[in-house]
This record gives structure tokens, C-alpha cells and sequence, in this order.
């Protein structure tokens, strides 16, 4: 049974590789394609990859095996052996049709949304090689199989994020992920240079098996800087907001579902090592509490549709580091897989939403879609109310879950705080999403030409929409977690979730029709400020810091090397010691009677006492 | 940027029109944003025939203290103009207009009608060039431009300066 497992399991993944890499040889190998070549090709190998990977999981869940294959062997030392072999694991298997699915979905809307884009080609190309790369690094059992899916995802990351690049901000936000991430692949790099000299191994399977003891913090910790440059913790996350310089395609499906949730997936994949570790648990813990409270508190005041749900993300991304610290990768990962569903679809709409109205993204000149596009609308609506949590949608599923496991769990109170707050902020911005986008009079330009008539733009919001709703039931039916969550809690901590849910509800609504009245030009700008400007990160991070090196720099080469080191030092000061020397000596030799005789009689003197001094 | 001094009068008007637009970022209803530019423009209106320099000047400058402390952190930007979200976004696909010059005859043949116009352009062209070289030389100032908006032709029968640049202008947006 194990064998046919293995058999079928391998050959499922390498006839998906195949598959999506078959319209990228295609272009390759013909030159000139006609447009939408590559199109055609790409979702025909999409829909048929995730039908593959849906028999793969039927198949996982009838035989519930975890399994590793090697497929060939890639190098044989005597000290160092390296396979090409895949891991077969709960992860594995069940984030491949979802990561395929949203795929699938995104391509069909890119159709009618980069329909004008005479690189249409390039564009699916790089999406499939994107996915090509994810597929890789989720089935990925060593370290350096992983580092190189891992490593082509963020080249297409940056390929995309610059794909208009004709505008200055496009390449300078591709430019900041591709440095961000940097600093992410520099922990990554270290832990395999530190599994691979300590352990010499970087198959999966061996690294677990190293003892649990002290030393192996330093390669956590280079693990959680890895996943903080790629899911964009705090500290390095301020790529995420600007990655969204890219087509709203590239943002719904890499900054979104499925490349950001890989540093998450990788401490998931890796947590057997952390799991009896409390410091790496903590620092988790606090980092990601930390992450989803500030990009919720940055989401409030947005005005840029799409930077509200990026920041919306890195606050998601946030509580699934905070389900890591929990001690629950199972949560993390069950996030991980209905957070794709939901947060494609909202990206997706606001996305429909854009192209309707011209490439207009600031929520401000919106208002009244609900009547100019009813199901993008409603689609809008339902990825909201499953972003919020709201009971029996399928972030509620994850989300609630995590809540509850944290409230119910020993750990510090300033982490409980700072996540339930974020959790009433998701609340408050949503509403403030529906409110300014969906209802009202539209603040749009007066010529309209907006619809609902083309069936590739509507097709796939309602496919996401229904996977939004159902699939959060089903996962968490079919998921047999290793871990138990915690069952059992007081009704308090039951409903704590919804309860602070509905709080950020009912202040975002007092909010709403306040803003309806308005009573003053300008609201308080203290607060107000702090949030629409980010916290002041990016100019602390990225003008202060810079302009304090430049600084020092300037004056290191003017002060230290000019002043000192040539002045006072160096050449200037052997010329200026040795100038009055010299300048008195070439006074005395301008050929004048006075100084010569001067200096006859001087020195006649001094040797006429010298010999008198001599001789008596 | 402005190449000349302003006058008073024409800091008043921008401190006015950049109010407008900074007010239209805070109130994001209408009927809420009338309101309040009319306020504004009441409050410009009540001094708008002072003649004490002096004091207008202070008044002035009070009125940039104000907008300074008021701004909006992140203003509405038309997504076509400079900073919008859509600015310069397919400057990558436009090419040169005179890679047309390098089409194949038997591209060039697809579209007969074009190519025989532009050729007529391009005699057009350099029939007027000195004439546009000319003109612009006479009527700029020594010390640069004032503006930088292109003079209309003066003479009948003359065509404005530079005038290939909009008849040859590439595409905005690929369809």
C-alpha cells in the first residue's frame, strides 16, 4: 500500500511540474505566440494540475500516510548526501490544490484585467513559473530544494511587482522587496550553513532528529528572521504595502494567498525543532502579536484600496506567527489555507473594482458599487465578513480557533492584549472598507462605464466566494490535526473573539455616521497621523537611519581624512613642521652683504672659543 | 516648479486652490465638502480687496502657517498625474515615433493611408523647422522661459512650435 502511495504520490507531482512548465517551454521554444497563446495553455494546465493534486489529497485522506520519496540522488560524498526527494505530509498534500485553485481562479481574471497588456504572454510565464516554484518549495524535503523554490518565488516576486516599469514607484517598490527579502534569504542561508556544518545534513527529516537543547536557538532564530523578511513581520514588512505597485493579479495571488504565507510555511514545516522550545515560542509570539496589532492599526486610516488589504494581510500574517507561538502549527497552517480563499477573492474584487473605474484606488472617490456591480459587491462583502471571522465563513474556522487556543493558553497578557485589539481594528476597517466603497452615493467620475457582463471577470470571484464560505467546513472536517486544540474553555474566552469582532463593529458603525455628519473640516490628527503615516517606520527606517550614515560618512571623509589625517597629520603637518626651518634657512640665503658677514663673524667667534677652550 | 518670482496674487490663488484640494481629501462626502469650500472661499472673499500690502502679506503668510498645519498626510491624487497610481504605468510600451521610420515596406503597405500622411508630415516638417527654431528663439526671454506652455503660431499659414510632437504623440494606454 505504502509503495503504491509513493508511486502515485511522486508521479502526481511531476506531472504537475510538467504540466505548468509546458506553456513556458512552449514560449520559449516559438518565438512569436500569438496573444493569448499562453493563456489558453496556462489555464488548461492549471485546471488539470488541480484535479491531479485533488486525486493526490482523496488519496492522503483515504491512506493517511506521511511520506518522504527520493526520486533521484543529487550528491553522494562521503561526509554529505543530497536527494532530490519530496515530502508527502499533511502540509504538503493540502496546500497544493489550494494554492492551484486560487491560481486558476487569478488567471482567469488577469485575462480580462491585463486584456490590453501587449506583454500579456510574459505576464502568465512568470505566474507559471511562480507556481512552479511554490509547487517545488511545499514538497521540497531538504533544505536546499526548499532554498531554491524559495529563491524563485522572490525573483518573480520582484519580476511582477515591476512589471509596469516605466514608473519610477513600480521599481523602487520591486527594488524594497527584493532587499527586504534579502535579509529574510540571509537567515535562511545561515541556518543551512549552520544544519550543514553541525549536522551535515539538510535533509528534513535528519534535522529533526537533532537534540533539543540550546545551541540550536541560533538557527531558529535565523529561521524566524527568514520568515519575518518573507511574511513580512514587523520590522521588515513595509515591502508588503508597496509590493502593490504590481497588477492587482500579482498582489491577489503572491502578496496575498500564497508567496507571503511561505515563512510562515516554513516554520510550520520546521516546527518540530521549536516545539519544546520556549524562547523561539516567545519571540514568535510577541512578533507576530506584534505584527498583526500594527498593520491593523495602519489598515484603520488608508485611503489606497489595495494598501488596506496589503496591510490587512501582514495583520493575518501576524496571528498565523502568533498560532506558531501557541505551539499550534496545525492553526497556523489551517489559516494559512483559508486565508488564501478569502483574501484572493478580496483582492480580486477590489481589483474589479479598479478596472472599472479607471485605475482609481483611492476608496475616497468610490462609494455606491453596490448598485453599479451587485455580485462583484456581494463577493466583496462575503471575503469581508470571512476576513472579520464572522461564524461559519471559512476565516472562522482558523481564526476563532487560534483566538480561542490563545486566550485559553498561559502566555503573556501584552500578546492577548495586542491580538484582540488587532482583531476588533480587522472589524473596524472592513466596515470602513464596505462603507466607503459599497454604500452611498459614488463619488466617481461622472461618465461610467462600468458592468458585469464579462463572464471572466465574474466567473472567478463567484468560484472564490463559494470556496470563502464551504471550504473552511471542510478542511477543518477532512484536517486531522496531530495536535489537539484546546476543546474545553469557559464561555468568556469562547466568545471573546466574536465579542471584540463585534465591539470593533459597533465602533466602526458610530464611526460611520460620524463621518456623516462631520461637524469639523479636519479630524484630530495626532492619532490619525501616526496611523495614515505607518507608524512613521518607513521614514524613520528609510530616510532617518540613511540620512544618519550619510552623515557620519560625509564627515568621516571631510573631518577624519581630509582634516586629520592630511592636515594635521599626515602630509600637511610634515610640510608645516618643516616650513619654518626652512623658510629661516632660505631667509638667511638671499645673497645680502649683512646676514654672510653676520654669519662669518658668528661662526669665526664660536670657533675661536672652541680652540680657546681647547688650547687653555 | 515656477522659473519666475510669483506675485501676490498668484500665491493667494495657489495657496487657495491646493486648500480646495487638501479640504476635498478630509471631507470625503459632497454635500459635506461644499460646505466647507464655501467657508474657504468665504474667508478668502472677505479680504480679497485689501490694500495694505503689508498687512496682506501677513495675512498670506498666516494662511500658509494654517494650510501647514492643516495638510492632509495623504492627499487625493488623480491616478494619471504625477504620484497617482496609475502615472506613467505603460511608459514602458512606448516606443520612439520614429521606429516607424524603420517599418518594413510591406508593413508599411498594411496601412497606406497613414504612411503616405506622415510622409507628407515629414516634408511638412522640414519646410516649418526653421521657422519653429525661429520663433521660439525670438520670444523667449534671456533669462529662460516664464512658462512652459509651447507660444501658438503667430503668423497665417505657420504652425505652432514644435507642433510633431502632438501630431505624432504615442498611445497613453495599449488597447
Amino acid at each position: 500500500m505504502k509503495l503504491f502511495y509513493a508511486c502515485s504520490a511522486s508521479t502526481c507531482v511531476v506531472l504537475i511540474l510538467l504540466l505548468l512548465l509546458y506553456p513556458v517551454i512552449l514560449s520559449f521554444i516559438r518565438s512569436k505566440s500569438p496573444k493569448f497563446e499562453i493563456y489558453y495553455h496556462s489555464v488548461i494546465a492549471l485546471g488539470l494540475s488541480f484535479y491531479i493534486s485533488m486525486m493526490l489529497l482523496l488519496l492522503s485522506l483515504i491512506l493517511p500516510i506521511n511520506m518522504t520519496v527520493t526520486i533521484l540522488p543529487w550528491t553522494n560524498t562521503d561526509v554529505f548526501d543530497m536527494d532530490i526527494s519530496l515530502q508527502f505530509d499533511l502540509y504538503s498534500v493540502m496546500f497544493m490544490p489550494v494554492a492551484l485553485y486560487v491560481t486558476w481562479q487569478i488567471l482567469e481574471f488577469a485575462y480580462t484585467y491585463m486584456h490590453a497588456d501587449p506583454q500579456i504572454n510574459r505576464f502568465f510565464k512568470y505566474l507559471l513559473i511562480f507556481m512552479t516554484a511554490m509547487i517545488i518549495f511545499v514538497t521540497a524535503n531538504n533544505l536546499l530544494q526548499l532554498f531554491i523554490g524559495w529563491e524563485i518565488m522572490g525573483i518573480m516576486s520582484f519580476l511582477l511587482i515591476g512589471w509596469w516599469h516605466g514608473r519610477a514607484d513600480a521599481n523602487i517598490a520591486a527594488l524594497q522587496a527584493m532587499i527586504y527579502n534579502r535579509v529574510g534569504d540571509i537567515g535562511l542561508i545561515y541556518a543551512m550553513a549552520w544544519f550543514a556544518i553541525i549536522h551535515n545534513s539538510w535533509d528534513i527529516q535528519h534535522i529533526f532528529q537533532l537534540p533539543q537543547n540550546e545551541k540550536i536557538n541560533l538557527p531558529l532564530i535565523a529561521l524566524i528572521i527568514a520568515a519575518t523578511g518573507k511574511s513580512a513581520q514587523f520590522s521588515l514588512h513595509p515591502w508588503l504595502p508597496s509590493a502593490m505597485e504590481g497588477p492587482t493579479p500579482v498582489s491577489a495571488l503572491l502578496h496575498s494567498s500564497t508567496m507571503v504565507v511561505a515563512g510562515i510555511f516554513l516554520l510550520v514545516r520546521m516546527n518540530p525543532l521549536m516545539e519544546f522550545n520556549p524562547t523561539i515560542l516567545t519571540i514568535c509570539l510577541c512578533l507576530g502579536a506584534l505584527t498583526t496589532f500594527f498593520s491593523a492599526l495602519c489598515a484603520l486610516t488608508q485611503n489606497d484600496i489595495k494598501k488596506i488589504v496589503a496591510f490587512s494581510t501582514s495583520s493575518q500574517l501576524g496571528l498565523m506567527m502568533v498560532a506558531i507561538g501557541l505551539n499550534q502549527p496545525d492553526l497556523a497552517f489551517l489559516h494559512i489555507c483559508t486565508h488564501a480563499f478569502f483574501k484572493a477573492l478580496l483582492f480580486l474584487c477590489s481589483g474589479s473594482f479598479i478596472h472599472s473605474l479607471n485605475g482609481e484606488q483611492d476608496i475616497r472617490k468610490m462609494g455606491g458599487m453596490l448598485y453599479l456591480m451587485p455580485i462583484t459587491s456581494s463577493c466583496f462583502t462575503l471575503s469581508i465578513l470571512s476576513l472579520m471571522g464572522v461564524p461559519f465563513m471559512t476565516g472562522f474556522f482558523s481564526k476563532d480557533t487560534i483566538l480561542e487556543a490563545m486566550s485559553a493558553s498561559y502566555v503573556n497578557i501584552w500578546a492577548i492584549t495586542l491580538t484582540l485589539m488587532a482583531t476588533s481594528f480587522t472589524a473596524v476597517y472592513s466596515l470602513r472598507l464596505i462603507f466607503f466603497v459599497l454604500m452611498g452615493r459614488p463619488r466617481t467620475k461622472p461618465v461610467s462605464t462600468m458592468n458585469e457582463h464579462d463572464p471572466y471577470a465574474i466567473k472567478p470571484l463567484v468560484r472564490l466566494a463559494v470556496a470563502s464560505i464551504i471550504t473552511g467546513c471542510l478542511l477543518v472536517h477532512y484536517m486531522v490535526p496531530p495536535k489537539m486544540p484546546v476543546i474545553t474553555m469557559p464561555p468568556i474566552l469562547k466568545l471573546a473573539a466574536l465579542i471584540v469582532s463585534l465591539i470593533g463593529f459597533v465602533i466602526a458603525l458610530g464611526l460611520a455616521f460620524m463621518a456623516n455628519k462631520q461637524l469639523k473640516p479636519k479630524p484630530p490628527s495626532g492619532p490619525h497621523h501616526f496611523s495614515n503615516m505607518l507608524g512613521f517606520f518607513p521614514t524613520i527606517i528609510h530616510r532617518f537611519i540613511p540620512k544618519i550614515i550619510l552623515t557620519m560618512a560625509q564627515k568621516i571623509a571631510s573631518k577624519m581624512i581630509d582634516q586629520t589625517w592630511l592636515k594635521k597629520t599626515g602630509p600637511k603637518a610634515a610640510s608645516n613642521i618643516n616650513k619654518p626651518l626652512a623658510t629661516t634657512t632660505s631667509n638667511v640665503q638671499r645673497g645680502m652683504i649683512k646676514p654672510y658677514i653676520t654669519l662669518f663673524l658668528l661662526t669665526l667667534t664660536i670657533a675661536g672659543i672652541l680652540v680657546y677652550f681647547t688650547i687653555f | 516648479m515656477a522659473s519666475a518670482y510669483l506675485t501676490h496674487q498668484q500665491k493667494v490663488m495657489r495657496l487657495y486652490k491646493k486648500s480646495l484640494r487638501h479640504l476635498e481629501s478630509w471631507c470625503v462626502f459632497r454635500d459635506k465638502y461644499r460646505f466647507y469650500a464655501c467657508m474657504l472661499r468665504a474667508r478668502f472673499d472677505e479680504n480679497k480687496n485689501e490694500k495694505d500690502m503689508v498687512k496682506a502679506t501677513k495675512m498670506l503668510r498666516a494662511g500658509e502657517e494654517e494650510f501647514w498645519a492643516n495638510q492632509h498626510p495623504q492627499p487625493y491624487i488623480f491616478p494619471d498625474s504625477p504620484g497617482g497610481t496609475s502615472y506613467e504605468r505603460y511608459e514602458c510600451y512606448k516606443v520612439p515615433e520614429w521606429v516607424l521610420d524603420y517599418w518594413h515596406p510591406s508593413e508599411k503597405a498594411m496601412y497606406p493611408d497613414y504612411f503616405s500622411k506622415r510622409e507628407q508630415w515629414k516634408k511638412l516638417r522640414m519646410q516649418s523647422w526653421d521657422k519653429e527654431v525661429a520663433q521660439l528663439q525670438a520670444e523667449t526671454p534671456a533669462d529662460g522661459p516664464k512658462t512652459e506652455a509651447l507660444p501658438p503660431a503667430r503668423k497665417e499659414g505657420d504652425l505652432p512650435p514644435l507642433w510633431w510632437q502632438f501630431v505624432t504623440r504615442p498611445r497613453q494606454h495599449p488597447t
